[in-house]
This record gives C-alpha cells, structure tokens and sequence, in this order.
C-alpha cells in the first residue's frame, strides 16, 4: 500500500497505491492524518490502483469526509475500480462521499 | 477438509487470512475472492481482537465446498458474542450523524449468501456460505 500526496496551494493530490487490509490499514490511517487538518482544502484522490479496502480502510475515509466538512473543504475520490465501489455503494458511503 | 488450528491467535490475523485464501476450495475468479477476502477479513480481525483477553486462545478454521457451495467455518473458545444480533447500520445517515466503525460484520452479510452463528460446547462457531458458480 503506497500513499502519494502531492500540493499546489489548496490543491492535494493524492494517488493511493495497492490494498487497504488488515496489513497496511494503521499504515494508511497515519499516512492520511496530514489531510485531516487542513482549512478549505479541495483533495482529490486517485483511487485507479487501488486494489481493495476492508472496513478498516473505510473508517479513514469517512474519518476524512468528516474532517474535510468540518474545515470547510472539499472532498472527491476519482477512478475507483468497481469492487472497490461496490464496498462504497453497499455501506452506503457513495451518499456520503463525492465519487466521480 | 482444509483446516488448521492457531494459538495463540495475537498477530495473527495475515497468517490466517493467508492460510484461509490459499485454500483450494476457494475460486479462483478475482470478483469472487475479492469478496470472500472482505468477509474473512472482517470476521478474523474480530476474533483475534475480541474473543480472548490479549489473544491468548485459540481459532479453529476450516473450508469445504458443498455442493455449489463454499463453506468457511471460524470456532473459537472465547467470550460467547453473536456478531448477527447486532443491528444492521444505517446507511442512509447524512455524514455528521453517520458513526465511525461497525461495518465488518454488515458487510460480510452483504457479500455471503449465508451468515450463521451457534454458541456449542463452550465455543462461538461462526459459519459463512457462499455460492460458486464457474465461469
């Protein structure tokens, strides 16, 4: 599991890299954590290459989703594969994330 | 029948998700395995978190195929705990109301045709079925 994060100004670009599971998932938490913060920050991340997410992967993304709304920032989530959405779709989360 | 005992079980959840997946009962159809993963997953990570203080027991897993079906059966002597008598989240919350965590078990029930849990002998047997249909 890799976490790419790339900045330009409010812009974060983030490519994530593999499988969210029971292996990488503190991993991806901790690598998440320095979007968490961030005042009116428009992130965007590519979710082409990634492979698979357990519950676990799931928490940080609505972890995320929360902090962003708190700090009144934007968030979208791109390219997702489709097994990948269908975890999003049946726990609802594709109401409560924006992906395009 | 494929099967394998570990104990003690603290750590162990890659060493059992691995044993589990190269099972030759389980397909080899990459949708399929993608789902039944989840499942595993979710299932593992309970027991190894909760069913024994630190760890200190023991799991029992096994795969068999009935028929069309594949059968993934996880029998610990732990804390007796029923994941299916917890209510289903509701997913229809807007994102402030929606809690953090508690989907594991749901989402097992969304991807298995089958969820079955008996407390027997002193021990929580957790059963998950699934239909396999060949390309």
């Amino acid at each position: 599991m890799k976490t790419t994060i790339s900045q330009n100004g409010k812009k974060y670009n983030v490519v994530l890299t593999g499988r969210i599971d029971t292996t990488t998932a503190a991993q991806f938490e901790q690598d998440m954590k320095p979007l968490m913060d961030i005042e009116n920050g428009d992130i965007t991340i590519d979710c082409a290459d990634l492979e698979y997410t357990s519950s676990q992967g799931l928490r940080t993304f609505l972890t995320l989703q929360k902090k962003v709304m708190t700090h009144n920032g934007q968030l979208v989530l791109t390219n997702m594969q489709a097994q990948v959405k269908e975890v999003f779709d049946i726990t609802g989360f594709s109401n409560i994330i924006k992906i395009v | 029948m494929y099967a394998k005992k570990f104990e003690p079980i603290a750590g162990k959840c890659p060493e059992i998700i691995e044993y589990l997946m190269a099972s030759p009962d389980i397909p080899e159809q990459e949708n399929l395995r993608f789902k039944i993963q989840l499942s595993i997953e979710e299932i593992v990570e309970n027991i190894v978190q909760y069913a024994y203080e630190n760890g200190a027991g023991h799991v029992e897993v096994s795969t068999h195929r009935e028929k069309d079906d594949l059968v993934i059966r996880f029998k610990d002597a732990g804390i007796p705990f029923n994941p299916l008598e917890k209510p289903d989240p509701d997913i229809s919350l807007s994102v402030i109301d929606r809690p953090v965590g508690g989907l594991g078990i749901f989402i097992c029930k969304q991807m298995m045709d089958e969820v079955c849990y008996e407390y027997k002998d002193g021990c929580n047997i957790l059963s998950i079925r699934k239909k396999i249909v060949s390309e």
